[in-house]
């Protein structure tokens, strides 16, 4: 492994990490400037009117696909959406396993899951692309932000699949692309959509609390 | 140099900051634009073809200047993320037809949003903006200074609600053949205080009848309040937080005032979860009494076996709409269903329907936003579609908007249906007592046609419209009900008439050509002659009220708003005429 490609395993990727850290803890800090509104009223409705259920309701809201109509009517795309972001959490969990853990992927089947997702994740990335240029609809709410995130985690995907063999001795350039992408994205992620997941937490507690007093949350079936 | 913004823009930006919570902070920046909102929403159904309809590209019109001017990102490369300040009262007025006239805060996009954004939750916020700066639909302005001024949102007088309240307790009085029977008002250390909506004392004062019946035969020890009785607030539909916190504290001292012990709150959506749920939020109050649906107090009356029913009395097939407010807002859905099926033998369920069924297209105060009628009337596909497929008689619904956005609907796509709500289905179910004297049961359909046939016997009443259909089902309505019609198409012909025919009544349209209807009135109000003519208001827009408002003479007996059904226009004429 040449120099280069060990700082950009090792040492880049903590830079990033720490930049990240620190950009997120400004941003939270931010968040929390704004007041939380304070809910008065006596709870109504017929739904769980503990704040914990509603608010772990919520939270989990998205693991249950049937329980909102979006998800439950558009299956394949729900699909996709767990395959791009199990893709994601695979790609990240290479950019540790690489550096700190390289005998793990001695093991063929660890090494071949890995590979699946990312490769998976790559091909729904291709068919984001396609849904977000191709869609008049799509293309309308899509800011310049929207298209090159989706391609920066597609093509990243992508270098992941390659790049988890660690197999650096027929040539350095796949592994280098990971590793300063992953920097790249991890450094971009809090300027970008990308950091969706850091609010979800919060728009999730509000929402799940909010409908959770007034016995909307637990959501009570309304369709055939 | 830097764009020039204008006042009202700066206001706008200046305000934008403080108002963000944390909720709606991280719902405006959460938005990943995954377009899964998009087919929930009742306006990009019935649009297909235009994307602007979609709740992210609506949110993104509040969101821009979010990203512009609160959040980092869109401040130093705005173009990278859509981020867009506003300059101009022209951009704020394209912002208000979004926010006004593209969406009805029903939440349903809230719901079905993976991230959890609450649209429905900053729409309103960016109402508020707008108001705030005298930027809003006609409509808005005119229910809004009502509410301020008059102390409810259809500007219904003190003495004018007395009378109906009075009216309602003489009907009921003699239906019971009791003169005990009463409508208490003001009276103090009563265990309910009941609210009601001022569409109740304008158009429908028969629910508030009912309501009283059923009090009545509960043994309630009830009252309504004189003053502070609206329990509707624009405030919600308005953004405007002092107004809704304004009225509902009114409502809430009120009833601390009579030494109440719960306010019940009659059958409307947007009021009970103003009331009851977001007023005490916007006021800062804490509410010391129990507040609860009217829906609640009737289904505990009869599982407490204080009234008894007999859903044989009420026929046909009946369906369920849930409104947004009560079932989105206030997860009320339960206890209507429950309460019908105690009064009712044919229910069919509406698909979707409690948390995940559709709007009736009237909510958010689009029912006085006249402007977009059109649209909203277009957007009701949705909902046409569900209730057709139905195939019930009749729509019950717990919401007074929902009645009216229903009707609507109904009339536009020629549904066979009628919409009633659940306090009629209950007081026409109540099994009456032997001891009360009761009309015998088959009278009304037999008996009391002619009765009604002759309701307007010896009232000559001048119909005043433009719109030849206008003035034809006005006046067969109200030739069928014994009165001697006669007709002018514009105003030069109404006062020239007046004058010739003495009318007892005129029925006035305000949108005329040439001399409109509010020229006519004060015409008629400050002619010697012509000043003691009844007259009743007729419009399709509430904001043209505003054309009698600034007159200086005497208000008309009352107001009608377009589209008029005949239930309502008997109602009103028999009112204004003071036929009991």
């Amino acid at each position: 492994m040449s120099d280069a490609l060990h700082f950009a395993s090792h040492r880049l990727q903590e830079i990033a990490l720490v930049t990240m850290a620190i950009v997120y803890a400004f941003r939270i800090r931010w968040i929390l400037k704004f007041p939380a509104g304070k809910e008065r009223q006596a709870p109504t409705g017929t739904g769980s009117l503990k704040p914990r259920t509603s608010i772990i309701y919520s939270w989990f809201n998205i693991a249950q696909p049937w329980a909102m109509e979006s998800t439950r009517t558009k299956f394949f795309l729900y699909a996709q959406f767990v395959v791009f972001h199990v893709g994601v959490v695979a790609a990240i969990g290479l950019s540790f396993v690489i550096p700190y853990g390289p005998g793990l992927l001695e093991s063929p089947a660890l090494m071949n899951i890995i590979r699946i997702l990312c490769f998976a994740a790559f091909l729904v990335g291709i068919l984001r692309i396609i849904r977000r240029v191709g869609s008049k609809p799509m293309r309308v709410i899509s800011s310049p932000d929207d298209y090159f995130s989706l391609l920066l985690l597609t093509v990243w995907f992508f270098f992941a699949g390659l790049a988890t063999p660690n197999n650096y001795t027929g040539g350095e350039f796949i592994l280098m692309t990971y590793f300063w992408m992953t920097a790249f994205f991890l450094i971009y992620v809090p300027f970008s959509k990308i950091s969706h997941y850091l609010y979800y937490p919060f728009t999730r507690f509000y929402l799940g609390k909010t409908l959770g007093r007034r016995g909307v949350y637990p959501m009570v079936k309304g369709h055939r | 140099m830097g764009r020039v913004r204008s006042h009202n823009a700066e206001k706008v930006l200046e305000r934008l900051e403080k108002k963000i919570n944390r909720q709606i902070a991280t719902s405006l920046a959460a938005c990943v634009h995954c377009g899964n909102c998009s087919s929930c929403c009742h306006y990009v159904l019935a649009n297909p073809d235009d994307p602007t309809y979609q709740p992210s590209y609506k949110a993104d019109q509040l969101r821009k200047l979010f990203k512009r001017h609160v959040d980092w990102t869109g401040r130093v490369i705005p173009w990278w993320v859509k981020a867009k300040s506003v300059y101009t009262d022209e951009e704020l007025e394209e912002l208000k037809d979004v926010v006004f006239g593209k969406c009805t805060n029903c939440r349903r996009c809230s719901i079905n949003c993976p991230m959890g954004v609450d649209h429905a939750t900053f729409n309103r916020m960016a109402r508020g903006l707008l108001v705030s700066v005298g930027i809003m639909p006609e409509g808005v302005a005119v229910v809004s200074k009502d509410q301020w001024e008059i102390g409810n949102q259809m500007g219904v007088l003190k003495e004018d609600y007395i009378d109906t309240l009075e009216w309602m307790e003489e009907e009921l009085q003699e239906e019971f053949g009791n003169p005990e029977v009463k409508i208490p008002v003001d009276k103090m250390d009563c265990d309910i205080v009941y609210s009601i909506n001022p569409r109740e004392v304008k158009y429908d004062p028969r629910t508030i009848a009912d309501a009283a019946k059923i009090f009545h035969l509960a043994g309630a020890n009830w009252t309504m309040p004189s003053e502070g009785w609206d329990m509707t607030n624009f405030g919600l539909f308005s953004g405007d937080d002092d107004l809704g916190g304004a009225v509902g504290r009114r409502l809430y001292e009120k009833v601390e005032e009579l030494r109440g012990g719960r306010l019940v709150i009659s059958e409307c959506g947007h009021g009970y979860r103003s009331t009851r749920c977001e007023a005490p939020n916007w006021g800062k109050i804490d509410v010391p009494f129990v507040m609860e649906s009217s829906v609640i107090t009737m289904l505990n009356y009869i599982k407490q076996g204080r009234i008894k029913v007999d859903k044989i009395r009420n026929e046909g097939s009946y369906t369920f709409h849930d409104s947004c407010n009560n079932a989105r807002s206030c997860g009320l859905f339960e206890e209507p269903r429950e309460l019908l099926n105690l009064v009712v033998s044919d229910i069919r369920e509406m698909y979707p329907n409690r948390t995940e069924n559709y709007c009736c297209t009237g909510g958010g105060g689009a029912m006085s936003m006249s402007e977009y009628t059109p649209l909203r009337l277009k957007s009701g596909k949705i909902k046409a579609e569900q209730l057709e497929a139905t195939g019930a008689n009749f729509v019950v619904t717990s919401c007074h908007n929902c009645v009216d956005g229903l009707t609507d609907i109904i009339r536009h796509y020629k549904l066979d249906m009628k919409v009633t709500q659940l306090v009629n289905l209950v007081a026409e179910a109540l099994v009456i007592p032997e001891k009360v004297v009761v009309p015998e049961e088959e009278v009304p359909v037999e008996v009391e046609k002619p009765e009604e046939a002759a309701i307007f016997a010896g009232k000559k009443i001048l119909v005043v419209d433009d719109e030849p259909d206008i003035r034809i089902f006005f006046t067969s309505v109200l030739e069928d009900n014994g009165a001697t019609v006669i007709e002018a198409s514009d105003g030069d012909q109404a006062i020239e008439m007046l004058r010739a025919e003495k009318p007892d009544l005129v029925t006035l349209d305000l949108n005329m050509p040439g001399k409109d209807g509010g020229q006519v009135f004060e015409a008629i109000r400050k002619d010697e002659e012509l000043a003691q003519t009844r007259v009743c208001i007729v419009t399709g827009r509430p904001e043209l009220r505003r054309l009698i408002y600034d007159r200086p003479v005497a208000p008309p007996e009352g107001y009608l708003d377009k589209p008029v059904d005949e239930e309502t226009l008997i109602f009103n004429c028999r009112k204004i005429l003071e036929l009991g």
